[in-house]
């Protein structure tokens, strides 16, 4: 009774300070993940070039749309043509250059504009 | 003789149309889509773009592409890079490699249209 009594509120605040850090976590995934959209907006003046204003009209049909598109899949897309997991002469040229950071707010920004939608 | 001369002039002229409309054509009949045509071929597609929200888990956890709206040369352009190894994602690679250009432009079709 006694050691049930010591062992309970040891493992109720583990448990507790457990659920609030995967809490924390899964909070902090999905959204932006520290991309700030309009720093990300005075980024993007070179990729409009390509991709057009907000990255909702690009230049040639060849070029994606990026307006509308999830944050963590852009991210994903520039760190892989910068590791050199996605080989593309142009892509690869204009992501070398990028920070995290600037990832995160190039993506965090055309998250944020709107064209492309989901089609299942 | 004059005559000769063009006659001469305009055969080549014809053969030189020619030649030019045939370099040309090429690239259009490759590109042609039919979106109704891609639409019976999404089974495979729809297992992770046709779930809303849905994230891939392997290699890395992401939100899969939204399609909807996506320039159809792009997803074409996309497609072949899987298929050719120029992207390295594991699951693309295996599906891009099984489809032809036919299947890439009607799925590009479909996909690229707007809305659900």
């Amino acid at each position: 009774m006694k050691a049930f009594f010591f062992a309970n509120p040891f493992s109720l605040s583990s448990l507790l300070a457990g659920v609030l850090g995967a809490a924390a976590l899964a909070a902090s995934l999905p959204a932006n993940a520290g991309g700030n959209a309009a720093a990300g907006e005075k980024k993007a003046e070179t990729c409009a070039a390509c991709h057009g204003p907000g990255g909702a009209k690009p230049a040639t049909p060849d070029y994606p749309v990026l307006a509308g598109q999830h944050a963590d899949y852009l991210r994903q897309a520039l760190t892989a043509y910068q590791k050199g997991k996605r080989k593309n002469a142009i892509m690869s040229g204009m992501a070398a250059p990028l920070s995290k950071q600037d990832i995160a707010d190039l993506a965090a920004y055309f998250a944020s504009q709107k064209s492309l939608t989901d089609k299942y | 003789m004059m005559a000769g001369e063009n006659s001469r002039l305009s055969t080549a002229a014809v053969l030189a149309a020619a030649l030019v409309s045939a370099l040309v054509s090429v690239p259009s009949a490759a590109a042609e889509g039919d979106a109704a045509a891609g639409a019976k071929k999404i089974q495979m597609c729809q297992g992770c773009h046709g779930i809303p929200g849905f994230r891939t888990a392997y290699p890395d956890v992401y939100h899969v592409p939204r399609l909807g709206g996506q320039s159809p040369a792009y997803i074409v352009a996309a497609l072949k890079a899987y298929k050719a190894g120029d992207r390295n994602h594991p699951t693309m690679r295996g599906i891009a490699a099984s489809l032809s250009d036919q299947d890439m432009a009607d799925l590009a079709a479909y996909y690229s249209g707007a809305g659900k």
